[in-house]
């Protein structure tokens, strides 16, 4: 085998041979480029992190463990311009959560009436294309959206018929956690409908034919046999619309994230999730660290440690996603990408 | 219809010439076969011992055909699994070279007799005998194969029913033997040769028969066998 | 016909025609009584309509557009073309395996409950004697007993076919077809599903379309020859592949030009 690779090699003229060869290690430079760029960048952020994490000094906090528990939950007064990380993860985390309660259903329903149950015709072709154009539209348009849709149009009926009480202030006619969640499930729709309906589309007409030849109706083949297998998909849609959300910043600026909130928008007692609240994200703040804030001793440190937390954090929701789509590959014995 | 078939071509043409080489082995097989009890008859009518021998000779031709067409055929059912009336003739060569076969072992019995007469000397009155039941065998042999090399029903059906001419023809030429050997008690042992003689060229005229029938299964797949005259007629109609 | 004679035929085909966008004659006028608890194989070229006529027989062909359909097909006083007909009770007493072994990604033992839950068979004990019963019968239960929750793309190319008849015939179905199951298998895999439709004809009637003469031969009892959508000679297996009586069949089986 190799012995006449060798020989077709050796056959090529010299031009081909030149020209392989350029190819071969013009694409190997790259990919060695791209590889060390992300190390340094990770490095760099890594570095400045640490440093700013371990900094101990005049002005500062006393003991490393006082200073980790300062960035963790220090408020604003405490220390000049650092809030707390805690809060900003666990507002990216409901953030996260709530979007894909919301995009998942709706992401798979369309989905799956696309692929499934609308006829193959101009009109269902124009609708693919115009969702996959969607994913396209920048995030912030998005945002616009929500703030007069989703804030003034819904929240403000809602305020009308359930808390007019409360009016003049606004409980839902303002930019919430709720409002934020919807905005970014708008955000992801296309991508997990786009997701779903290639995996949807992937499945091969065996399947569907096995289930009716068993006597199954078309509703029943659906939700029995076609959904569980295109599971994995709607897991990737998932994957791909949770690092998304939890990256996104010009939307949430519009819709809810705010630079400090008084209070977590989860709570340990009924109603558990504050819908209306405001709340902040690490996207968020890694915005405001960079453009508004000096923080003792200078340089790129906390917005080095904020950055590093979302990357994690955006890691971790990657790895918990595509550990449920693994275990449901592994059910189904399809070979696992990863 | 399905004589034409047989000029169709199958997809596979080496499958073709297969079976073309099978029916070509079995017609040359046949004409030596026929060559072979023509020679006999003649060596035995003038007393031609040289002739004689060239006709036990031929037997080893004939014995290395059979072998061969027997091959053939083993190779074409197992590696072609032929079908209808592919299948058909494959059966037929098999059953077809047995009688051919046992038509040559019984010209070089002839031969041998023939050997052992021409030393004595021929007696005309009994060889006349012989040889009308010999033109009968052989005529047989002849449309016997005939009726195979083009495939015609009605040929092997008449092939089929002159046996009873043949048998008939033999009877009284036995007779007539049994007579001879009572007037003349001195020729008794001459007699005894002629005696296994006609009755070798009576067994020819069953094989020839034989081969009819493996016409009529491979033309139109009735299998008449064992049946007599009318029936096969009835069977054909 | 008498008592008798209807009692011996699982299926009776008349005058069936059918249309589909693209050909408008796959099927032209087709009558054959296809006899009970026996295999008929259905034979023929490529686009002779064979897979048509099975798809016929429970309905599979509603799935593409445009089909027309004319005459009936008479499963005992159920006439399968009627628009009355009860698609799904139809295809339960009519069952079907494919070219390709296709398993759903679910366990051995979901794959062959999939039917049973939606038959509504509720009581899980009750689904598992089933499922044991199917499995056995499709010879695969020795090979599977200990994997029941393994998913059933785990096993072999044969064992996901044999996996799915016991699909098939735990709905304990009156009729099986089979289109070119064997296409895919290997040799050894062939003869197990063969002697697997030997035993199977024990208790139902099984119509197979094959590519594979020699199969046809050696699985069925009655053999169907097609040809551009005609029904052209149907008969006893043995007579069909010694003495066909329509030059076009001959022509077919023994591989001539047609």
């Amino acid at each position: 085998m190799l012995a006449t690779t060798r020989t077709a090699f050796l056959q090529r003229t010299r031009w081909q041979r030149l020209r392989s060869l350029t190819m071969i290690s013009v694409s190997a430079s790259m990919v060695t480029a791209t590889l060390l760029l992300t190390l340094g960048l990770f490095a760099l952020l890594f570095i400045s992190a640490m440093e700013w994490i371990f900094w101990i000094g005049e002005g500062g906090s006393a003991d490393v463990a006082s200073r980790l528990r300062d960035i963790a939950l220090a408020r604003p007064g405490l220390e000049s311009s650092v809030i707390g990380l805690v809060p900003a993860i666990v507002g990216t985390v409901a953030l996260v959560m709530l979007m894909t309660l919301f995009v998942a259903p709706l992401g798979v329903a369309t989905a799956l009436y696309l692929s499934e149950y609308a006829r193959d015709t101009w009109y269902t072709q124009l609708i693919r294309i115009s969702i996959t154009n969607l994913a396209g539209v920048p995030a912030v348009i998005y945002g616009v959206f929500g703030l007069g849709f989703f804030v003034y149009g819904l929240g403000g009926q809602v305020d009308q018929l359930f808390f007019s009480d409360r009016l003049p202030s606004p409980t839902f006619g303002t930019p919430g956690l709720l409002w934020a969640a919807l905005t970014l499930a708008l955000v992801n729709l296309p991508v997990v409908i786009v997701a779903v309906t290639e995996g949807l589309d992937a499945l091969p007409e065996d399947l569907r034919q096995a289930s009716a030849a068993l006597g199954a109706t078309k509703n029943e083949t659906v939700f029995y046999a076609v959904l569980p297998a295109a599971m994995p998909s709607v897991f990737t849609g998932l994957i791909l619309s949770t690092a998304r959300a939890a990256g996104e910043v010009a939307p949430l600026m519009l819709v809810g994230a705010v630079k400090f909130a008084p209070s977590l928008p989860v709570m340990t007692t009924a109603p558990f999730i504050g819908l209306e609240q405001k709340f902040m994200h690490l996207g968020f703040q890694l915005f405001d660290a960079a453009l508004f804030s000096t923080v003792p001793p200078g340089g790129i440190g906390w917005v080095a440690t904020i950055a590093l937390t979302l990357v994690i954090l955006i890691a971790l929701l990657n790895i918990v996603a595509m550990s449920l789509r693994s275990v449901i590959l592994r059910r189904q014995a399809v070979d696992s990408p990863f | 219809m399905t004589d034409q078939s047989h000029q169709r071509i199958h997809i596979s043409a080496q499958f073709s010439r297969e079976l073309e080489g099978v029916r070509d082995d079995v017609l040359t097989m046949g004409g030596t076969v026929e060559s072979q009890i023509t020679k006999a008859l003649d060596a035995l009518l003038d007393g031609n011992s040289e002739l004689a021998e060239q006709v036990i000779a031929l037997d080893s031709n004939v014995n290395e055909l059979e072998r061969s067409i027997s091959d053939q055929c083993m190779r074409i059912l197992a590696l072609r699994q032929p079908a209808a009336g592919d299948l058909r003739l494959v059966l037929a060569v098999i059953k077809v070279t047995t009688d051919l076969e046992r038509i040559g072992d019984e010209a070089a019995k002839m031969g041998r007799q023939a050997v052992l007469l021409s030393e004595i000397g021929v007696q005309e009155k009994i060889a006349a005998q012989v040889r009308d039941v010999a033109v009968r065998s052989i005529t047989m042999v002849k449309n016997a194969l005939d009726s195979f090399a083009r495939l015609e029903v009605g040929d092997a059906l008449s092939v089929i029913l002159s046996d009873d001419d043949t048998d008939e023809a033999y009877a009284n030429a036995r007779e007539w033997l049994l007579l001879f050997a009572e007037e003349n008690p001195a020729s008794l042992r001459v007699a005894m040769s002629y005696l296994w003689i006609l009755k070798g060229l009576e067994r020819i005229g069953d094989h020839a028969a034989n081969i009819a029938e493996q016409v009529i299964f491979l033309t139109e797949g009735v299998d008449v066998r064992h049946l007599d005259s009318q029936n096969t007629r009835d069977l054909l109609s | 016909m008498d008592q008798q004679s209807k009692n011996d035929i699982a299926l009776s085909i008349r005058d069936l025609s059918l249309s589909y966008q693209g050909n408008p004659s796959a099927l032209k006028s087709i009558s054959v009584d296809i006899p009970r608890h026996s295999v008929t194989a259905i034979i023929g070229a490529s686009g002779c309509g064979k897979s048509s006529l099975l798809r016929c027989l429970n309905r599979m062909n509603d799935l593409i557009d445009g089909v027309q359909y004319s005459g009936e097909v008479l499963l005992e006083e159920m006439n399968v073309l009627s628009a009355e007909t009860n698609v799904t009770a139809l295809r339960r007493r009519v069952g079907m395996v494919f070219q390709r072994p296709n398993p759903f990604p679910k366990s051995v033992f979901d794959n062959v409950a999939y039917g049973l839950k939606l038959s509504g068979v509720k009581s899980q004990r009750h689904r598992e004697e089933l499922v044991e019963k199917a499995l056995r019968s499709a010879a695969l239960w020795d090979e599977v007993q200990y994997r029941l929750d393994e998913s059933a793309l785990q096993l072999s190319q044969g064992q996901q076919q044999r996996l799915v008849i016991a699909r098939a015939i735990a709905l304990e179905p009156d009729i099986l077809l089979l289109d070119e199951p064997a296409s895919s298998l290997d040799p050894i895999s062939t003869l197990r599903l063969e002697e697997l439709i030997y035993e199977l004809k024990q208790t139902l009637t099984i119509i197979i379309v094959t590519h594979n003469m020699q199969q046809a031969a050696r699985v069925s009892d009655f053999t169907a020859f097609m040809n551009q959508g005609h029904l052209v000679e149907f008969g006893p297996t043995d007579t069909i592949f010694t003495r066909p009586s329509m030059r076009e069949t001959e022509d077919y089986i023994t591989g001539r030009y047609g």
